[in-house]
């Protein structure tokens, strides 16, 4: 039989130093990298260079405005209070129209989970609804409700829909059986379990959709507002574009993106408060 | 109890049986609202069924319909390729190499939430009303699912896996050839899947509103077919053929992507 | 104790230090570890979870570079993963977009081992492997249609297609149940080539947690203790070979595996506490 030494023995080596020094230390530029944000801010302003290069070698400040210029329209646009008021309508159209639709899909979702009957019954008519894209609705929404402020809501709601109800019957259907039957051994009557135990093991997939339905939504309000409202984000930046001015054109596909993605962190918010038990979130 | 357990278990399997009760709500939508077109005046351009079947037949008969179709999907090819290219390209450089990764997502998570539709005006200013601008939007909005779902596959590939071909000497171009890219295919056709059917969502928009917005309907492609039976031929019964056309072919090719993963991709579940 | 010059492998002080990647608190995994390995000697590394086992072997492959230290193979540093070295993983790391015969082949096609041969001989070569872990009739089925015997058996194949030295083995029989378990220690030493001469025998490194499986492959074990992870003892295994079921209820089996229990037994009740 053979030993070897199995005293303890300090782990480095190197006589100076603290003994568990880093094997390897990053140099100074790689390690200001490491602090949070600097890496997007750098990006940032590469990807601001590229843009005004390309602009000062185009020449052409309808085509491509130069960075300047678009920040000059977005404070000025923010100065008149045009900005908020299209910004603030936009949002309230895509609220109103969550709204309706977790009111109508959620319960709805639920219930077919619930329900096998109900699933017979509704879930071929959804799938014969659902690969018709609410953009297509639009020239016959507009005969019905006309151009204006409804017409948005109505395109948003059923986009909105799909994903909704959809994860809700997913999340209902997930819950595991086993978790059903240990609330049952413990005497649960059944609508206790279903608010206390299939309700939240639903509530991760159901917020999972509401994100999905919300981005879906807020990508089709443009083309609502854009073919069929007088006001609006969607309107206002068409409106520019006929009117050949480009840095508000820019920036307004600017606040489109900055809206769209503080609803999606409010929602993210909303998901940790609501479904604290789920890590990361699982969307993208 | 043990009849609803049973109940509860078998629909496991979607769809794997075919069921009359799902056939009620739509034909008593069909029934309704037929009934409700008879009591109209003659002249009404409200559409009912009957008269949505015979618009159908007359389209297709003087060749409108097939040829805004051949437009609106040679648009989406075009663009979708376009995406898949430069989605599945700088998906695999972001997912294999941290630094690009760290450099590129900031300034792609910021576009990520621009729609198809807002880049459209732009589109406009650049190409014009034509078939570029249309390209141009589904390209776009086909490229961040393919982007986001290759990042996705290749960042997540089994370390073992490459430790496991790193182990048999096989050369790292090889190893992102070989074991890289194979274990993204899965992510990466979800990607296209997805891709395809945003694109097809973006043309009719695309088209519908170069239609609304550049005064006349002569960008061609279906979505613009749908615009002139709204602002100038006022025909609904033409409108509600479109919208089953566009739900007929998202349909198809959600179908076809779906028999191609299960083609290609034998080895999964 | 045999002569160090026909040690296979030589491990000098590898130390392994981790860097917490949030906290930026090192972590010592592996603390002076020294051991020599003969040629054709099958070594078992047998400690309780959390011990560093599983970075020792990663260290030979050369997946992982040590902090401190130097790994030797044939006198010749160990700076990077070769086909030389065989790796056989914890959950087998099949390809699970091949078939049984293309993940046998696989090194063979893509990597060095390949290098010389044609394409006939490397088809000839993976015929062969397939017949020598009984998997003929599976050869074009994917990883997922096979049971877990069968995965195992498919990566012992493609380990040993590549024609490696030293094969280094990561609990690869640790996700199969216990019957399972007991046919395949019989076939890896078969495999391995326990009726040959010494001479003509592979290298093996094994990592297990399973004492008597330890005691029943091996001819030396290695006993690792945690915190940092090091070498506690080394236990010639003197059992005979070629070993059959019966060396099991010998004596000689007990008490081996029982002065291994005895040297873990501490740790394995302080893991669990």
């Amino acid at each position: 039989m053979e030993k070897t030494q199995t005293g303890a023995k300090p782990a480095s080596r190197d006589g100076d130093g603290p003994a568990n020094a880093a094997p390897q230390r990053p140099g100074l530029p790689a390690m200001l990298l490491e602090i949070p944000g600097v890496v997007p801010a750098l990006s940032f302003a590469g990807f601001v260079a590229l843009w005004w290069a390309g602009a000062a070698w185009n020449g052409n400040s309808i085509q491509l405005p130069t960075p300047p210029e678009v920040f000059g329209a977005l404070v000025s646009l923010a100065r008149d209070g045009e900005l908020f008021t299209n910004a603030g309508l936009s949002l309230s159209r895509l609220i109103v129209s969550m709204s309706i639709a977790v009111l109508i899909a959620v319960p709805l979702g639920f219930w077919m989970g619930l329900s096998e009957t109900l699933r017979r019954y509704v879930d071929p008519t959804i799938e014969l609804l659902r690969p018709i894209s609410g953009i297509a609705w639009i020239p016959l929404a507009l005969f019905i409700f006309g151009v204006g402020g409804v017409l948005p809501v109505f395109i948003m709601t059923y986009v909105a829909f799909f994903p909704l109800v959809m994860n809700t019957f997913a999340g209902v259907r997930g819950a595991d059986p086993k978790l059903v039957a240990a609330a049952r051994t413990m005497g649960v009557g059944r609508l206790r379990i279903t608010a206390r135990v299939v309700l939240p093991s639903a509530l991760p997939t159901i917020m999972v959709g509401v994100r999905l339905a919300l981005a879906g939504a807020w990508s089709a309000i443009i083309a609502a507002e854009l073919i069929g409202a007088p006001t609006g984000l969607g309107f206002a930046i068409e409106w520019y574009r006929e009117l050949l001015a480009s840095p508000k054109v820019f920036a307004y596909v600017g606040v489109i993106a900055g809206v769209g993605y503080l609803a999606d962190l409010a929602l993210q918010w909303l998901q940790r408060r609501l479904t604290p038990w789920t890590v990361g979130g699982g969307l993208s | 109890m043990s009849a609803t357990a049973a109940r509860a278990a078998a629909p496991a399997r979607r769809g794997a049986r075919f069921d009359p009760r799902g056939l009620v709500l739509p034909l008593l939508a069909l029934i309704v609202w037929q009934l409700w077109a008879l009591t109209l005046p003659h002249d009404s351009p409200a559409p009912s069924p009957a008269r949505v079947i015979a618009t159908f037949i007359e389209l297709v008969r003087s060749g409108d319909l097939p040829s805004a179709l051949a437009m609106s999907l040679g648009r989406v090819i075009a663009g979708f390729a376009t995406g898949l290219a430069t989605g599945v390209t700088v998906g695999v450089l972001m997912g294999a190499f941290r630094p690009v990764r760290r450099v590129l997502e900031p300034i792609i998570e910021s576009f990520r939430p621009v729609a198809p539709m807002a880049i459209l005006p732009i589109a406009i200013l650049w190409f014009g009303t034509g078939t570029p601008a249309a390209v141009s939007i589904v390209g776009y909005a086909a490229f961040f699912p393919l982007l986001v779902n290759t990042v996705h596959g290749v960042s997540r590939v089994d370390r073992k896996l490459v430790q496991a071909a790193r182990t048999m000497g096989v050369s790292r171009p090889r190893i992102l050839a070989k074991v890289v890219l194979p274990a993204a295919m899965p992510s990466i056709m979800l990607g296209a899947r997805l891709g395809m059917s945003v694109a097809w969502t973006a043309i009719i928009a695309a088209e519908l509103a170069v239609g609304s917005k550049s005064g006349g309907g002569n960008s061609g492609g279906i979505g613009s077919m749908m615009f002139v039976f709204y602002a100038y031929s006022v025909d609904l019964n033409g409108i509600v053929v479109c919208m089953i056309v566009v739900g007929v072919v998202a349909l198809l090719i959600d179908q076809l992507f779906r028999a191609a993963e299960a083609r290609l991709l034998p080895w999964r579940q | 104790m045999q002569a160090v010059e026909n040690a296979k492998l030589r491990l000098k002080d590898v130390t392994k230090t981790f860097i917490a990647p949030r906290t930026l608190k090192p972590t010592v995994a592996v603390s002076d570890v020294t051991l020599d390995i003969m040629r054709g000697e099958f070594v078992c590394i047998v400690g309780p979870s959390g011990c560093g086992k599983s970075t020792v072997l990663n260290m030979i492959a050369g997946l992982e570079a040590p902090s401190d230290g130097t790994i030797f193979m044939d006198d010749r540093p160990i700076s990077g993963p070769s086909a030389e070295r065989g790796v056989m993983f914890q959950d087998y790391a099949l390809f699970p977009w091949l078939t049984v015969q293309d993940n046998i082949g696989f090194g063979l096609r893509n990597g060095t081992p390949g290098h010389s041969l044609s394409a006939g001989e490397i088809k000839d070569r993976i015929e062969a492997h397939i017949d020598l872990v009984r998997l003929r009739g599976s050869e074009a089925k994917y990883p997922h249609q096979l049971s877990g015997g069968m995965r195992q058996r498919v990566a012992l194949a493609r380990l040993l297609a590549n024609g490696p030295d030293v094969l280094l083995m990561d609990e690869p029989l640790g996700a199969l149940d216990a019957q399972t378990r007991l046919i395949l220690q019989s076939e890896l030493l078969r495999i391995w080539g326990e009726t040959s001469p010494t001479a003509q025998r592979k290298t093996a490194i094994f990592i297990t947690h399973d004492i008597e499986e330890a005691v029943f492959l091996a001819d030396r074990v290695v006993v690792m203790s945690r915190h940092p992870g090091r070498v506690r003892a080394l236990l010639d295994i003197d059992l005979p070979r070629p070993r059959n079921e019966h060396v099991r209820t010998t004596q000689r089996f007990g008490e081996l595996s029982e002065e291994i229990w005895q040297l873990i037994r501490d740790e394995a009740l302080e893991a669990i506490a």
